[in-house]
C-alpha cells in the first residue's frame, strides 16, 4: 500500500493539488482532501464503460481493431481531408495539446477547444478590453470583497471558496468560516421553530421569522459587516447563494444592464429608471457602495454570463467595470474555468499559433475569427469533412445538427470513454487517463501551470493522448510523403 | 465585364480575396482564370472553380450568379468598379472597402462591410451578424461609405462606428452601433435591445419598437423629425435619448414615440 502525496485533480479548473491517493494493487483504494467528484473520478475512473481496444466501423458497427490499423486509418481520413476539425482538448495535457496544433497545421485544418461553448466569449471580451486579474494566492490572502456572478461554484467547482476565496484563512483576510456555521445553524433553528409550529407545538410568535424572499426588499445588513464579503449575483437562488452574505437575483438575460448601471451608478451617474433586470436601483447603489469601499475585490463569474443574451459582451462589461473601479480601489475578476486544463489548452493554442481558440490552419498560416473559425459554426454550415474529437464529448453536448454533420462526415475519436461522441464514431482509439495513468501539466484557472501525476499504470496496450497524436502526426507525415513522391513520379 | 458562375455549389470556405474590379482592371479571361483562390486546404484557381465568361457591356465590372454562399473576401479593400451579385453572398463582402459599389440582389454573410472606409453596399436581401463591425479585439470599425440593407440584420452591427451612414429597412437585433463614436444608422422597423451600449457619439434612429432602452441613457427631449443623410430624413415624432452614461457618452439615440408607447413613463423627466 503507497500513499500518493500533493497529487493533482484532474476535474475542474480549481487543480487542487493538495489530494493524498492510497495505492494498492496498481488501483486507487482511497481519497483524502478531495471533494465529491474528486473521488468519483479517481475511484470510479476504471467504470464499465471504459474502452478495453481500439476500435473502426464496419457494415456499421464498431469492431475491435490493432493499435496499428486505428492509428493508420485515422491517418488516413486526415490526410486525405480537405477541411477537418480537431475538437476538444480541454481535459487532457498540454503536452497533448502541443501536439495537436502541430497536427493541425500539417493537415490544414481547424484546431479547437471547449472554450467555444464555455467562456470563449471571455476570452473575445479580453481581446477587445483587455483583463485586470491575479492568482489565486493573491485572492486567498487579500480579497475582502468575493463576488460570484453566473456561477455556482458550490456545485461545479466545490472547493473553490475552502481553498481560494471566502473560507480559506489568509495572510491578511480571515476566513468566514464560522460566520456560515453560525448562519447554518440559525437557518436549523429557524427550520425546527418552524416545524415546531406547523406541529402545533408551540403558538406561531407574534414576528415572523424573515423569509429569504422577503430579504430581497430589506436593506442589506450584511453588506455592512466586518471582514470578508460573500455576493453571489445569478438568475436562480443557487447552492452557492444560499451562503452569500448578499444575493442578488437578477431576470434572466439581464445581467448585461445591470453591470451597465452598476458602472453608472459608480461614476455617480442617476439612472432614470426605479429597477434595473428586476432588481431595485437602490440595492444597486448599496452594491456599488460595497465594491467602492472595499480593499481588494474580485469578480469570478462563470457560464450564467458568458453563455446567456449578450455573450462575450456581458464579459465586456464586467471588465470594464473592473476598470472603472480600479479608479477607486483594488479589483481583478476571474472566469471559472470548467474542464481542468481549458485554460491549458488557450495558452499552448496562443503560444503556438497566436490565437486561443478556433485557429484554422487550412490556409496553411493561423487565421481566427470566431464565428467564422469556430467548430460549431463550422458543423452548423456543414463545411468540414472530417473531425477528430479528443478529451471531449461533443456528441452529447452540441446542438442536434452540428452532431448529424459530425455523424456524417468521418469521426475519430481519442478518449477513454465509450462516450455518446465514441458511439458515433468511425475509428475509436482508447487512451489511458491523464494525471491518474500518465502524467503531463494542466494549467489552473488563474494561469499556474501545475503537474500532473501518474499514480497507476493503465490498462496493458493502451497510450497517453500525447503519444497517440504523435503516431497520428507521424503516419501522416509517412502519408503525406507518399502522396508526395507518387505525384512526382507521374 | 466580366461574369462568374460556380462550376459546384461548394461545401468547404472558398477565400476569393482576388474577386475585385482593382484585380481584374486590365487582364485577360485567361490572366483571370489562372488568379489563387483557396477552397478548404487545398489552392485553386479561380477557373477551376468559375465559370469565367466576358460580356461587352461596361458596367459593372464583375457579375457572380448563382450560390456563392461560401465565397468569402469578395471585393476586398476595393477602391473603384462595381460588382454586382446575383446570389447569396459568402462572409467578409467588401472588407476594408474604400471606394466602388457592390450590389448583392440576395443575402449576405457575416462581417459585411467590415471595417469599410468608403463606397457603397446595397444588399437587397438580409446581412448577417457584424455588418460594418471590426474583427476581434480591433476598435477600428467602419469610417466612411454608405451601406444599405432592405431586409433584416443580425447581432452586433456597427460596433466601434467612426463615420459613414447605414440605413437597415428591415429590423436588427441586439448591440447595434456597440461603442460608437460617430456616423449615423437608420433601423426602420423594430430593433434589438442593448442598442447603443457604451456609445459615446454618433447618432441612432429606431423608427419600430424597442423593447427597452438601456438604464443608462437619459430622456434629453422629443422631436418631430430626424435627419438620416443628404438624401432622407425620417419622420417621428421621436424620443431623443442621451448616452452611454457609464462611458460618459454624448451619443443621441432617437426611437420613435408612435411604435413605442411603453416608454412614455419617461416623459416625466422633460
Amino acid at each position: 500500500m503507497v500513499v500518493v502525496k500533493s497529487v493533482t485533480c484532474p476535474i475542474c479548473g480549481s487543480l487542487c493539488d493538495d489530494i493524498e491517493l492510497t495505492i494498492e494493487n496498481n488501483e486507487v483504494v482511497k481519497v483524502k482532501n478531495g471533494c465529491a467528484l474528486c473521488e468519483s473520478k479517481f475511484l470510479g475512473y476504471k467504470g464499465e464503460h471504459r474502452i478495453k481496444t481500439p476500435l473502426i466501423r464496419k457494415d456499421g458497427k464498431l469492431m475491435p481493431v490493432s493499435l496499428d490499423e486505428a492509428i493508420h486509418k485515422a491517418a488516413e481520413i486526415l490526410a486525405n481531408a480537405n477541411y477537418p476539425i480537431l475538437y476538444g482538448w480541454s481535459s487532457t495535457s498540454c503536452e497533448a495539446q502541443r501536439i495537436g496544433v502541430e497536427l493541425a497545421e500539417e493537415i490544414g485544418g481547424v484546431i479547437d477547444n471547449t472554450a467555444v461553448v464555455c467562456h470563449g466569449p471571455s476570452i473575445l471580451s479580453v481581446q477587445e478590453v483587455g483583463i485586470p486579474t491575479c492568482t489565486l494566492g493573491q485572492i486567498r490572502h487579500r480579497a475582502d470583497l468575493i463576488i460570484y456572478w453566473g456561477c455556482d461554484p458550490w456545485s461545479a467547482h466545490p472547493r473553490h471558496l475552502e481553498r481560494y476565496t471566502a473560507f480559506t484563512e489568509g495572510r491578511f483576510e480571515k476566513s468566514d468560516w464560522k460566520g456560515y456555521i453560525q448562519k447554518v445553524k440559525a437557518a436549523a433553528g429557524k427550520k425546527k421553530i418552524e416545524s415546531a409550529v406547523r406541529r402545533g407545538v408551540v403558538k406561531r410568535p407574534k414576528a415572523q421569522p424573515m423569509l429569504q424572499h422577503e430579504l430581497v426588499n430589506a436593506p442589506p445588513p450584511t453588506l455592512m459587516k466586518e471582514g470578508r464579503k460573500l455576493i453571489v449575483v445569478d438568475a436562480r437562488k443557487s447552492m452557492t447563494a444560499e451562503m452569500a452574505d448578499y444575493f442578488i437575483q437578477v431576470e434572466p438575460n439581464k445581467d448585461y444592464e445591470v453591470m451597465q448601471a452598476i458602472r453608472a451608478l459608480i461614476r455617480d451617474q442617476e439612472l432614470d429608471v426605479d429597477k434595473v433586470g428586476g432588481v431595485p436601483v437602490e440595492y444597486l447603489e448599496e452594491v456599488a457602495d460595497a465594491m467602492v469601499n472595499c480593499n481588494f475585490g474580485v469578480i469570478f463569474f462563470g457560464m450564467g454570463l458568458t453563455q446567456t443574451a449578450g455573450k462575450f459582451r456581458n464579459i465586456e462589461v464586467a471588465i470594464s467595470l473592473i476598470r472603472d473601479l480600479n479608479k477607486r480601489t483594488k479589483f481583478v475578476i476571474m472566469p471559472m474555468r470548467g474542464h481542468f486544463n481549458v485554460t491549458g489548452a488557450n495558452v499552448v493554442f496562443t503560444w503556438q499559433s497566436g490565437y486561443p481558440y478556433g485557429v484554422d490552419f487550412s490556409l496553411g498560416y493561423p487565421r481566427y475569427n470566431p464565428g467564422e473559425t469556430t467548430c460549431m459554426d463550422i458543423l452548423l454550415r456543414g463545411e468540414s469533412d472530417a473531425t477528430l474529437v479528443i478529451a471531449a464529448d461533443p456528441g452529447a453536448t452540441f446542438p442536434r445538427r452540428a452532431v448529424e454533420h459530425m455523424a456524417k462526415t468521418p469521426l475519430i475519436v481519442i478518449d477513454p470513454h465509450m462516450n455518446a461522441t465514441a458511439m458515433l464514431g468511425d475509428v475509436v482509439i482508447p487512451s489511458a487517463f491523464v494525471g491518474i495513468e500518465s502524467e503531463g501539466t494542466a494549467y489552473r484557472m488563474d494561469h499556474v501551470p501545475l503537474p500532473l501525476k501518474k499514480v497507476v499504470d493503465p490498462p496493458k496496450g493502451l497510450l497517453s493522448d500525447e503519444e497517440i497524436l504523435r503516431r497520428i502526426l507521424e503516419e501522416v507525415r509517412a502519408i503525406k510523403a507518399k502522396k508526395m513522391r507518387e505525384a512526382e513520379a507521374a | 465585364m466580366i461574369v462568374l458562375s460556380p462550376l459546384k455549389k461548394f461545401q468547404f470556405p472558398v477565400i476569393a480575396e482576388c474577386i475585385s474590379p482593382d484585380i481584374f482592371k486590365g487582364k485577360s479571361l485567361a490572366e483571370i482564370a489562372k488568379l489563387e483562390v483557396w477552397e478548404g486546404n487545398k489552392q485553386r484557381t479561380l477557373g477551376d472553380l468559375f465559370k469565367i465568361e466576358e460580356d461587352k457591356a461596361e458596367t459593372p465590372d464583375i457579375v457572380i450568379n448563382g450560390d456563392a454562399s461560401e465565397v468569402r473576401f469578395v471585393g476586398k479593400a476595393m477602391k473603384s468598379g462595381e460588382i454586382v451579385i446575383n446570389g447569396v453572398i459568402g462572409m467578409h463582402l467588401g472588407e476594408k472597402m474604400a471606394g466602388g459599389k457592390i450590389t448583392v440582389n440576395g443575402d449576405a454573410g457575416g462581417w459585411a462591410g467590415a471595417e469599410m472606409k468608403g463606397g457603397l453596399i446595397e444588399i437587397h436581401g438580409n446581412a448577417g451578424d457584424y455588418l460594418a463591425s471590426p474583427y476581434r479585439g480591433s476598435s477600428a470599425g467602419m469610417r466612411g461609405g454608405t451601406i444599405i440593407v432592405d431586409g433584416n440584420v443580425g447581432s452586433d452591427s456597427g460596433v466601434y462606428m467612426r463615420g459613414g451612414v447605414i440605413k437597415i429597412r428591415g429590423s436588427a437585433k441586439q448591440f447595434l452601433g456597440f461603442r460608437m463614436v460617430d456616423g449615423t444608422i437608420y433601423v426602420q422597423k423594430e430593433c434589438g435591445t442593448r442598442v447603443g451600449a457604451c456609445m459615446t457619439g454618433g447618432k441612432i434612429v429606431v423608427g419600430g419598437f424597442l423593447e427597452e432602452v438601456m438604464p443608462t441613457f437619459t430622456i434629453d427631449s422629443i422631436k418631430p423629425k430626424v435627419k438620416i443623410d443628404d438624401a432622407e430624413s425620417a419622420n417621428g415624432p421621436f424620443y431623443v435619448f442621451l448616452g452611454d452614461l457609464a462611458e460618459e457618452g454624448r451619443g443621441k439615440l432617437f426611437v420613435s414615440k408612435p411604435a413605442n408607447p411603453h416608454l412614455s413613463s419617461y416623459e416625466k423627466f422633460l
